[in-house]
């Protein structure tokens, strides 16, 4: 098979304050001719890098310490940089994570892709803008003639993603690069751009180079894995060795850690221990042998072994070759490498009795403009509905989803059950009492028994405060004195399994999971009964999200806590919830217990989630997107059904009618007026 | 391992001195506040003794700056001209700093309608050219310090309280804030200690910014002679004798601009440094 | 964009409106009769009777107010306390010394300034950029009225290469050019270094975003991403600096104009309030503070040109 691009023995530093930081180290792998392949690793691991390299657009205290990047036989290291300069966009190109920033927003896309053909002298004006026309239909863009001449803030986060892609495209490449193509995206546009690659991959016969930290884009995608931890490639193969045949410890740990490969439900999820090195540092044997499970005095002093079965698929690690080399490693699939922290927990109490938080037709509405400018438009009614009519409750020590994609209003659900946001009706009863809208003079002490963590672990800490102050602040906040505050801090920290040293230092100074587990302990300074917990592992890495998780697990079964985790990761959410509620444009479509939920939805719309999420295993990959089309706009609620506009299974009635939540057998409820059926 | 939160601050010192910039602007601003200060100790003469005899001098190893009309020490004025300016600056801008500051916040966290007033009275404020609204009041009132201070005042407080008001209300939905609310912090310690501590290091650097500009609407008044009133010494009132006298000798204008220089100079060098090490967002690229 | 432009033209008007509120009380702010304190002690009983009927001081302040915007709507600022001469007449006949030198300040120092911090930004830490930084530093640490007092020494009485005072005679555009040399270049020189620093920092922040690597990353040519895509944005800060700036630029061409005996508004304001001639230092400063906020206003027009995420933020 024909070698498109071939990357030998690349290493690369990043020069710092802090010294050299080693960013690559010695990568070597190829890329076949019309594969899609996709680069996999956690945050750190340099897995961009390698794409910065590949276009020759490295930043500027980056310098490239050996090795060559072949492109059919160019070394794009040492190419003058009017040919690469003739490569990129031409031959090479690329789709940005984030098309919200990778887009220069003062210009349209006409002139954007005019520019972009600035090499085709031969083209006519009115051709080129037929080219971008007929490209952005092709991604699928619906009214491209019209579109064409808007700016990119004019289209939503999903569109604007597919005409980053028609970009890349444009020139036809024979090289299309795509750093996190998904990962700005909510899971149902997810399946939709990834369908489109596969589409357009078989259609224009590119080859792909995908970066992605998320196994199951990677399994649904690529044809060929390679594996990168902290600047190294450790493995690297075909998708169907890798996922089902991993033969390095840390591949084997990452896709174990996975909580979408985990089938059998579990409140515990495994980790991987440690951190990730630090690359300033001189490093002797095998990278990763601080954090492997399998690890031998030999993996810290000596360099693994290239363990290769075929070209362009090896392993490097001492278990496999050498005077080291274990024939039982690597073990059946079914055997757990890594370990999950502690033994079982308890069987949980179970919920009964009253609720502790209940929620009944709860409504909030957001002003969309001044009274006095609705007043001259002619709008009756200047709000939307963010949040219509949620019923929801808690029981003690029970475990409550709320599920839903951005602009669902599940956080402004969240933050108005905390009185920081007004509702407009309904009502909120917390242990019997009417909370809704209470004064903070009086909501104030039942704040002590509700407590939030929020979406973005480390800007939900105040920055110039030390984790001591910000893990007591609660008790002084709440006038709680007669207690010794560092006596308290370290309780705190102990119990979040924070290092004390860590007590001294400020917010920026932590990674996502320490930030987090902070957080955790602000939440629970007070001791409260219930915690709403925003995204609890948004912007962590796979291996530290089930350290989090675990952790609320075992405090949930220490103290009897409650939890209302507000989440778009399914996942996840299947392992540590006892019920689910799924949102769609501040409405709950479906309601019940998780299992039941995610073995047969009733909504469609809960259908489309379930299925949305690619499965990391690249047998099951899926032949079809269930739905199409973006979550709308609140502001063009649809008559009927909120979700008639992308439902697959659309009826008149649906788009006339808004359906109202109907009970279903075993405590389930659904908003759909067909529910599916299931046999 | 991360670093310490002592040893950033080292870092960030070693920072602000390995920046030759920074380090002559503080030199500079030091040197401005020891003469200004020690200014009756350092002054060779009384910087209203006429010596008539000896008017108009060259600068020599007796009038190091040479003298005015009336014979006066510039050397020796000028350093009391230092005071002068040091109190307007000191003044002038603590003043409007904390009064900026508050307004910012309030436009900030407070209702929307406070909000909008508040803005057009910031607006209205700016929309004079300073020295115009200077010229209006003086045209009323008569030239004073006071007066010239309080313009000062006045015109500076809206640039304070914009920046104040645009970081109070980004912050205001950060999760941050939005955690404080939800553990149930109330507003004035919202505002003490998790607003105030992320504005003030922008207001600092606005202020160590506008210290020059003050100090030159000062001298520019007095120059004009609305603002401080001779005999007092002041860099403008020098410059503004020195102006009667141009044409007979140019030493009085060349002596009685270069502190302005240097003061500016300092401002300017000591406020960009800080703000190169303490907001590196700001400013600087790559 | 015309609800933009609407709301952008309301606030402007509620601002020059609030501003004459300020210009009208400052005179009732200060405790005394207020035809004596805008008159001045010297001005002769006769004046202060005819000023106090001209201003209809015998009225309610209110009333008072909406005379004065009624007259200042339709042009009439009031009289001349001494020569009885129309303020508005006198205002129009100095415009355009003023309004020569603000564009002609402004102009040259763009016309540097601007591609300086260009170039600087275009190439980081090289001497071109550490010229351009010393540069602007000198020209931004002397303020603006020190440079007229030292242009006058050099050029004037030193050398004696340019006419110290006046505007030049009338008709002799060559004279009067010669006269406008020194002002503009006192008025301008500050805004070179200020607008290159804020040029270069803001390109310097630009190309750093992830747009601009994507403009690479499709092969656009150095020059058409600097030019076409980056100084695209980075210019837009700069004007609303430059809107913003020409309040600075007014008080310099105050200062400019006297320095130069320039017979522009500013001299005219200055001379007045030397009088003690309270109705034209309000007008003229009214006048003067109108054209602030047209030049801001028009600034904040252009950049909802420019940039369409300002124009649909409505």
């Amino acid at each position: 098979m024909d070698t498109l691009l071939d990357i030998r023995n690349l290493s690369l530093d990043f020069r710092t304050t802090r010294g050299r930081v080693k960013a690559l180290r010695d990568i070597s792998f190829p890329v076949r001719k019309g594969r899609i392949i996709g680069i996999v690793g956690e945050s750190g691991s340099g897995k961009s890098t390698i794409l910065w390299s590949i276009m020759g657009l490295l930043a500027g205290n980056a310098e490239v310490t050996g090795g060559e990047i072949l492109f059919e036989d160019r070394n794009m290291l040492t190419l003058s940089e009017s040919s690469r300069r003739a490569a990129r966009g031409e031959e090479i190109s690329v789709v940005f994570q984030d098309p919200m920033t990778s887009q220069i927003p003062v210009l349209t896309y006409a002139r954007q892709m005019f520019d972009i053909l600035y090499r085709r002298p031969n083209l006519s004006r009115a051709q080129k803008r037929e080219a971008a026309i007929d490209m952005m239909r092709r991604v699928g863009i619906p009214d491209p003639e019209a579109r064409v001449d808007q700016y990119p803030h004019q289209f939503s986060g999903g569109m604007r993603q597919r005409a980053g892609i028609a970009m890349a495209l444009l020139t036809g490449p024979k090289l299309l690069l795509a750093d996190e193509p998904t990962t700005a995206l909510d899971v149902t546009m997810e399946a939709q751009i990834i369908h489109l690659l596969q589409g357009l991959q078989s259609e224009f016969g590119a080859t792909i180079v995908v970066v992605s930290h998320n196994l199951g884009l990677i399994a649904e995608l690529c044809d060929d894995v390679v594996v990168m931890y902290a600047g190294e490639v450790i493995e690297a193969g075909e998708v169907h060795d890798i996922f089902h045949h991993a033969r390095h410890p840390y591949t084997r740990a990452l896709l174990e850690c996975d909580p979408a490969r985990v089938e059998k439900v579990t409140r515990r999820l495994p980790v991987i221990p440690g951190d990730i090195p630090d690359l300033t540092r001189p490093r002797k044997g095998c990278i990763y042998s601080p954090r492997c499970q399998r690890a031998m005095p030999t993996c810290h002093d000596v360099d693994p072994p290239t363990a290769a079965t075929a070209p362009g698929q090896f392993a490097r690690c001492h278990l496999l070759e050498g005077p080291h080399a274990d024939p039982t490693w690597p073990p059946p699939a079914s055997v757990l490498t890594v370990g999950r922290g502690t033994e079982d927990l308890p069987p949980r109490p179970d919920p009964a009795g009253t609720p502790l938080l209940d929620v009944r037709d709860l409504n909030v509405r957001f002003r969309t403009m001044g009274p006095i400018r609705a007043r001259l438009r002619g709008i009756d009614d200047p709000f939307v509905d963010a949040v219509l009519d949620v019923s929801l409750s808690v029981r003690p020590g029970e475990t409550v989803g709320l599920v839903g994609e951005s602009g669902s209003g599940k956080t402004t659900l969240g933050r108005t059950i905390l009185n920081l946001l007004r509702s407009e009706a309904g009502t909120a009863t917390f242990e019997g009492q009417d909370i809704r809208n209470m004064p903070e003079s009086r909501f104030k002490p039942l704040r002590r028994d509700m407590a939030m963590m929020f979406q973005d672990p480390v800007g939900s800490l105040s920055p110039r405060k030390s984790v001591r102050a910000l893990i007591t602040e609660p008790l002084l906040i709440h006038g709680i004195t007669g207690r010794d505050l560092d006596v308290e801090a370290e309780r705190l920290a102990d119990m979040v399994r924070l290092p004390k040293p860590f007590l001294t230092r400020y917010p920026h100074e932590l990674s996502g999971g320490q930030a987090r587990r902070v957080g955790v302990a602000r939440a629970l300074a007070l001791n409260p009964k219930l915690i709403i917990a925003d995204e609890p592992t948004a912007g962590l890495d796979v291996s530290v999200q089930g350290e989090i998780l675990n952790l609320m697990a075992e405090l949930q079964a220490e103290h009897g806590l409650s939890y209302l985790i507000i989440t778009h990761n399914l996942p996840v959410i299947r392992h540590i919830a006892d019920r689910l509620a799924i949102m769609y444009l501040g409405r709950i479509v479906e309601q019940g217990p998780t299992g039941a939920i995610f073995a047969n939805p009733l909504h469609p719309y809960t259908q489309a989630l379930v299925e949305g999420v690619p499965k990391p295993d690249p047998d099951r990959r899926r032949k079809h997107v269930s739905i199409s089309g973006e979550v709308p706009s609140l502001l063009r609620r649809p008559p009927g059904c909120d979700f008639a506009t992308r439902c697959p299974y659309v009826q008149d009635r649906c788009r006339v009618e808004k359906p109202p939540h109907f009970d279903a057998p075993a405590g389930r409820q659904h908003a759909c007026l067909f529910p599916l059926t299931h046999n | 391992m991360r670093e310490s939160a002592a040893r950033e601050r080292r870092e960030k010192l070693k920072l602000f001195l390995t920046n030759w910039q920074g380090v002559f602007g503080l030199i500079l601003v030091l040197l401005f506040f020891a003469s200004a200060i020690f200014a009756p100790w350092i002054a060779p003469y009384d910087p209203n003794a006429i010596d008539i005899p000896a008017r108009l001098s060259k600068p020599s190893a007796i009038h190091l700056a040479g003298t005015d009309q009336l014979g006066r020490d510039t050397f020796s004025r000028i350093l009391y001209g230092g005071r002068v300016a040091l109190k307007i600056a000191a003044i002038g801008v603590s003043v409007s700093l904390v009064v900026g500051l508050l307004l910012g916040m309030i436009a900030g966290f407070g209702p929307r309608w406070l909000d909008n007033l508040l803005l057009l009275v910031f607006d209205t404020v700016r929309a004079f050219p300073t020295v115009i609204l200077a010229l209006a009041t003086v045209a009323l009132t008569g030239p004073s310090l006071a007066v010239v201070l309080a313009i000062v005042i006045v015109t500076s407080i809206p640039s304070y309280a914009r920046i104040a008001r645009t970081a109070a209300l980004s912050l205001r939905n950060t999760d941050f804030i939005m955690a404080e609310r939800s553990l149930g912090a109330g507003l004035g310690r919202i505002l003490w200690h998790h607003v105030t501590p992320n504005v003030m290091g922008p207001l600092l650097i606005l202020g160590a910014m506008d210290v020059p500009v003050i100090v030159t609407v000062e001298a520019g008044l007095s120059f004009l002679g609305l603002g401080v009133l001779p005999p007092t010494a002041s860099w403008g009132t020098i410059l503004n004798e020195g102006y009667l006298v141009i044409r007979d000798t140019p030493w009085m204008v060349i002596a009685g601009g270069i502190p302005l220089i240097l003061t500016t100079l300092g401002f300017t060098f000591l406020g960009e440094a800080l703000r190169d090490v303490f907001d590196p967002r700001m400013g600087r690229g790559r | 964009m015309t609800a933009y432009l609407f709301k952008r033209l309301g606030l402007s008007m509620a601002v020059v409106l609030a501003v004459v509120v300020v210009l009208f009380s400052l005179l009732h702010m200060i405790p005394g009769d207020p035809a004596t304190i805008a008159l001045g002690p010297r001005a002769t009983p006769e004046a202060i009777a005819r000023y106090a009927a001209k201003m209809h001081l015998d009225q309610p302040v209110w009333k008072q107010l909406v005379i004065y915007v009624g007259n200042a709507v339709t042009g009439d600022l009031g009289v001349d306390v001494f020569s009885e001469r129309p303020v508005t007449t006198m205002i129009l006949e100095r415009l355009g010394f003023s309004m020569s030198l603000v564009f002609a300040g402004m102009g040259w120092a763009a016309v540097l300034g601007i591609p300086l911090g260009c170039l600087a930004a275009v190439k980081p830490n090289t001497w071109l950029d550490w010229i351009t930084g010393v540069i602007s530093v000198a020209t931004i640490a002397v303020p603006s009225f020190l440079v007229s007092i030292w242009a006058l020494l050099i050029f004037a009485v030193g050398l004696r290469w340019l006419p110290a005072i006046g505007a030049g005679e009338p008709g002799d555009l060559g004279d009067q050019f010669l006269h406008l040399i020194m002002p503009a270049f006192a008025v301008g020189l500050g805004w070179v270094g200020y607008l290159a620093r804020m040029v270069r920092a803001s390109m310097l922040e630009v190309m750093g975003e992830p747009y601009i690597r994507s403009a690479r990353a499709f092969g656009l040519k150095p020059n058409k991403v600097i030019f076409g895509y980056a100084l695209r944005v980075a210019i837009l800060p700069t004007i609303t600096l430059i809107g913003m700036g020409f309040g600075g630029l007014i008080s310099a061409t105050v200062f400019a104009e006297i320095i130069f005996a320039r017979p522009g508004i500013g001299k005219l304001i200055f001379d007045s309030v030397m009088a003690r001639n309270f109705p034209v230092v309000q007008g003229a400063v009214l006048v003067a503070t109108a054209l602030y906020i047209l030049v801001v206003l028009i600034s904040d027009i252009l950049i909802a040109m420019l940039d369409p995420r300002v124009r649909d933020s409505l």
